[in-house]
């Protein structure tokens, strides 16, 4: 018997998981792991198989330590010498769906799958989403 | 005395070596010369990977089997602990699929599996 490899055209399961007061690095674990498909037993790793994920209340996620001063977010403009620097703090006041989105992405393959991957993964920094339509499951914390 | 040379086969055996290395890139699927590098390289990877593919599958369905334990509230080392003590011989592949196919016979094992590590 061959090993049976997951449809891609199979239907796909909404979740929304409330960021608040979690810790950034245990939420993006599970989050990656949805998006990947690695919570169930059809998981292929050429095929996505993962399911959408709505994170709300994104910028209340919680990180441990003095990382909200220090740890910093590194952009390069293109000019030599013109690297930017934006602590968590700052970020959480400009984008504070990126801290999420950052996370998440380093956690993903680094190809097209990932890439591609990386699309189900809807992050809004209220507690409101626009998704409602596609019902999705709360995901316990 | 006349120089002598085997023509039909040396142009036999360049031929079948341009044979398998049809489609690939520029040269190495035109002139000898570049061919046979490609279909050794070629060869030695095929060889190494159909012995690596085993491995890589298992992998796969230990992935597989942890996902759908962690369904049913249990590690993958635990369930596979639980499982021989139960005296149940089952391969990984056949569980994994298992857990595909029919989720319900899957739990049962999975609730045999924990009632021998209580045991």
């Amino acid at each position: 018997m061959k090993t049976t490899l997951a449809k891609p055209d199979a239907p796909k399961q909404w979740y929304v998981v409330d960021a608040a007061g979690q810790t950034l690095g245990r939420l993006s674990v599970k989050i990656a792991n949805i998006l990947r498909g690695r919570h169930k037993p059809i998981y292929t790793p050429h095929i996505d198989a993962g399911d959408f994920v709505v994170v709300i209340n994104a910028d209340q996620v919680k990180l441990t330590g003095k990382k909200e001063t220090d740890k910093q977010y590194m952009f390069y403009t293109g000019w030599m010498g013109n690297e930017r620097y934006t602590s968590v703090a700052a970020m959480r006041e400009k984008k504070p769906e990126f801290i999420i989105e950052h996370a998440v992405k380093g956690m993903m393959p680094r190809n097209k799958l990932g890439r591609a991957m990386m699309k189900k993964l809807k992050i809004y920094a209220g507690s409101e989403h626009p998704h409602e339509a596609q019902q999705p499951v709360t995901l316990e914390a | 005395m006349p120089r002598a040379t085997n023509g039909p086969a040396t142009k036999a055996r360049r031929k079948r070596t341009l044979k398998t290395t049809k489609g690939y890139f520029g040269n190495k699927s035109r002139l000898y010369r570049y061919a046979k590098d490609a279909r050794d390289r070629a060869e030695h990877y095929a060889f190494r990977d159909r012995r690596k593919k085993k491995g890589e599958f298992r992998q796969l369905w230990i992935v597989r089997i942890n996902a759908a334990c962690r369904l049913n509230g249990v590690a993958y080392s635990r369930f596979m602990a639980g499982l021989k003590k139960a005296g149940i011989e089952m391969d990984r592949k056949q569980l994994s699929e298992l857990a595909i196919a029919d989720e319900a016979a899957f739990t049962a094992l999975v609730g045999q599996a924990k009632a021998a590590l209580e045991a």
